[in-house]
């Protein structure tokens, strides 16, 4: 949108003035105070909640991760322990955990699909549409102000909740590229909370009110994220295909979870694949047998079978981070542009 | 709320010629056209959460019944079963479950707040509430209809989701008295809703606002909510599962009652 400027020409037509940005922010502040106040308003309260019960779940696994997991070392002292952790500390975690889930969702839905719906819904697009900014530009700067304010916002809180979340990953057995986990920190979950924003903002344009729109915004964010999972396997980033015994390494406190494992298979005597039943044999016996001296790779390793693993290590952390808000963020941008598109045919 | 009836006159504009019944028809129909665009999506909706429900309930009970049945239980195609049931079966119901538990305050939020608030909102309250039928019955009766119809759906969805969900107690460790399992069977996510509408609609008559009402009708169901797992329900006077459903039943309704009350007295209130 390169604005040719001319001297101003009174009585011709001449290219639109320059976006008086300040009085924009100054409208946009204006008309989504409630939101602009009530958002942060939120995240504050859920954020001192989350410092004040995170500080104390940090406290009890830093005591956690000093006890031998071992069950034949293990103390009465450290199974109560991690049993109170478990109990006392998880169910609240996994609540906040869930909520967070739902957060980029519910700020993108009360905030993406009132943003032109409203105008239409009310009338004012009337007044609002025909001053001389013009509309389209006036469109791009609420989507564009509110958008990056309400993503610094998510980005800010995501980082907090990451580290809240921290204690957890090991004793749940998951890590920072659990579908979960990955969603709620870096910067994807800014990136799903603009996308779920201008989703909003579009279908509010679309159907012209605001109920219906953040209505379906729900259900296509929801079907978006349920797709972003189905893709992440799919990232050209390097996968690792290997016999380590990446279960043996979970054992070791601290060290939260291994990686994120697409797929795991067993080759039998002499490297064929293995048939499921003969493995399933094995697994059997092992489960079954109430001393586990060796680990199961090396009972299986004793009957020549060998577990294969094909994974992504944690190190592709940031790779798929930048991908998955990479293309999320061309996704904002498409949606934002077929807003605007529907703003300028739009008859007002 | 003792209303003072003089004989009809046509000066009650408050409550309504006393005298005349209530006209459930022509309600019926009002009810319908103003909220159709949400009870055809909830019908929807349901129709296919019972689909898939009942066809992954009859999957899950059948991978269960085989489950139970293997002997003995370490050999390899019990152990496969075994791995089946608490994967694939197990995480999709965890979904199922989840999603159920959502329902209630997501249905509410978009029921709730417009019964008083669009009225106010669109100004249409100016027409609405000047009929014969008079503002307060008008809201009642609203109040009423939708209130019956999404706790009976959300009543049989309830009992659905229990048969689903049974198998997967034993295996998981969970009991009836487990908080997500107790939400969502007898009377207590029947309950949920209701309050949950009742909730939205207060909200929507005290903010005048119904975007507004929605979002605080979600914060304060999820503030309910987890009061009542974390502390409330600890404190029950009762400890087994009906007295406890009996008990959390109760107080939802009388709170559900108070919150229609206080509806009610808020659209009195209101010059139209």
């Amino acid at each position: 949108m390169s604005v040719l400027t001319l001297p101003a020409q009174p009585g011709q037509e001449t290219a639109p003035p320059p976006v008086p940005w300040r009085r924009m922010a100054w409208v946009n502040g204006r008309q989504h105070r409630a939101l602009l106040i009530s958002v942060p308003a939120v995240l504050a309260a859920v954020a001192v909640f989350l410092v004040v019960f995170g500080l104390k779940a940090h406290h009890d696994y830093a005591a956690l991760v000093n006890c031998p997991l071992d069950p034949g070392r293990q103390s009465g002292a450290c199974s109560k322990m991690f049993s109170n952790f478990n109990s006392d500390d998880w169910p609240l975690a996994n609540t906040f955990a869930i909520l967070v889930q739902l957060a980029p969702v519910l700020i993108g839905a009360f905030a993406g699909a009132p943003l032109l719906a409203r105008e239409l819904e009310t009338g004012t697009y009337r007044f609002a549409w025909t001053q001389g900014v013009g509309r389209e530009r006036l469109a791009i700067a609420k989507l564009v102000l509110l958008g990056v304010t309400l993503a610094i916002l998510a980005g800010a809180f995501g980082e907090l909740f990451s580290w809240f979340f921290q204690p957890f990953l090991w004793t749940e057995q998951m890590n920072r590229l659990t579908e979960t986990v990955f969603d709620a920190s870096g910067i994807v979950f800014p990136a799903f909370t603009l996308v779920a924003f201008v989703i909003g903002a579009f279908l509010g344009m679309l159907f012209r009110r605001v109920i219906p729109a953040l209505a379906a915004t729900l259900g296509v964010y929801l079907v978006l994220r349920l797709g972003a999972w189905a893709l992440r396997g799919q990232y050209p980033v390097t996968a690792v295909t290997g016999n380590a015994d990446l279960a043996g390494s979970y054992g070791t406190p601290g060290l939260p979870g291994y990686a994120w494992i697409l797929s795991t298979w067993f080759t039998g005597p002499g490297g064929k694949p293995a048939s499921r039943p003969a493995v399933n044999a094995i697994l059997g016996q092992y489960q079954g047998s109430p001393q586990q001296k060796l680990s199961l790779t090396s009972t299986l390793a004793r009957q020549g079978y060998t577990e294969w693993t094909r994974y992504i290590p944690l190190s592709r952390y940031w790779p798929m981070q930048f991908m998955e808000a990479g293309w999320l963020l061309v996704l904002a941008v498409a949606i934002g542009a077929a807003t605007v598109w529907l703003v300028r045919h739009r008859a007002a | 709320m003792t209303v003072f009836t003089p004989p009809a006159s046509g000066l009650n504009r408050d409550a309504g010629p006393e005298s005349r019944p209530v006209p459930w028809p022509g309600m019926l129909w009002v009810t319908w056209r103003q909220h159709r665009g949400l009870l055809i999506t909830v019908a929807v909706v349901s129709c296919a959460a019972v689909a898939g429900l009942v066809s992954a309930g009859l999957r899950i009970h059948r991978d269960y019944a085989q489950l139970t049945a293997c002997h003995p239980a370490a050999s390899a195609a019990c152990q496969s079963m075994s791995s089946f049931f608490n994967g694939t079966d197990w995480h999709q119901g965890q979904f199922v479950h989840v999603a159920v538990q959502a329902a209630p305050v997501l249905v509410a939020m978009f029921a709730g707040p417009p019964v008083v608030a669009r009225e106010l909102e669109a100004r249409t309250f100016h027409y609405a509430w000047t009929q014969g039928i008079g503002r307060v019955r008008w809201t009642a009766v609203k109040l009423a209809l939708l209130g019956s119809v999404l706790t009976v759906l959300a009543f049989a969805l309830s009992q659905l989701l229990t048969w689903f969900y049974t198998p997967f107690l034993s295996r998981q460790g969970l009991t009836v008295l487990t908080p997500t399992v107790f939400d969502t069977s007898g009377l207590s996510y029947a309950g949920w809703t209701l309050t949950a509408l009742c909730l939205g609609a207060f909200l929507g008559a005290l903010l005048r606002r119904t975007l507004a009402a929605m979002a605080v009708t979600l914060g304060v169901y999820v503030g309910l909510a987890a009061l009542t797992w974390f502390y409330l329900r600890s404190h029950y006077p009762v400890r087994t599962f009906w007295p406890m459903q009996l008990f959390e039943a109760g107080w939802l309704l009388t709170l559900s009652a108070a919150l229609v009350a206080a509806t009610i007295w808020l659209v009195r209130r209101y010059a139209a």
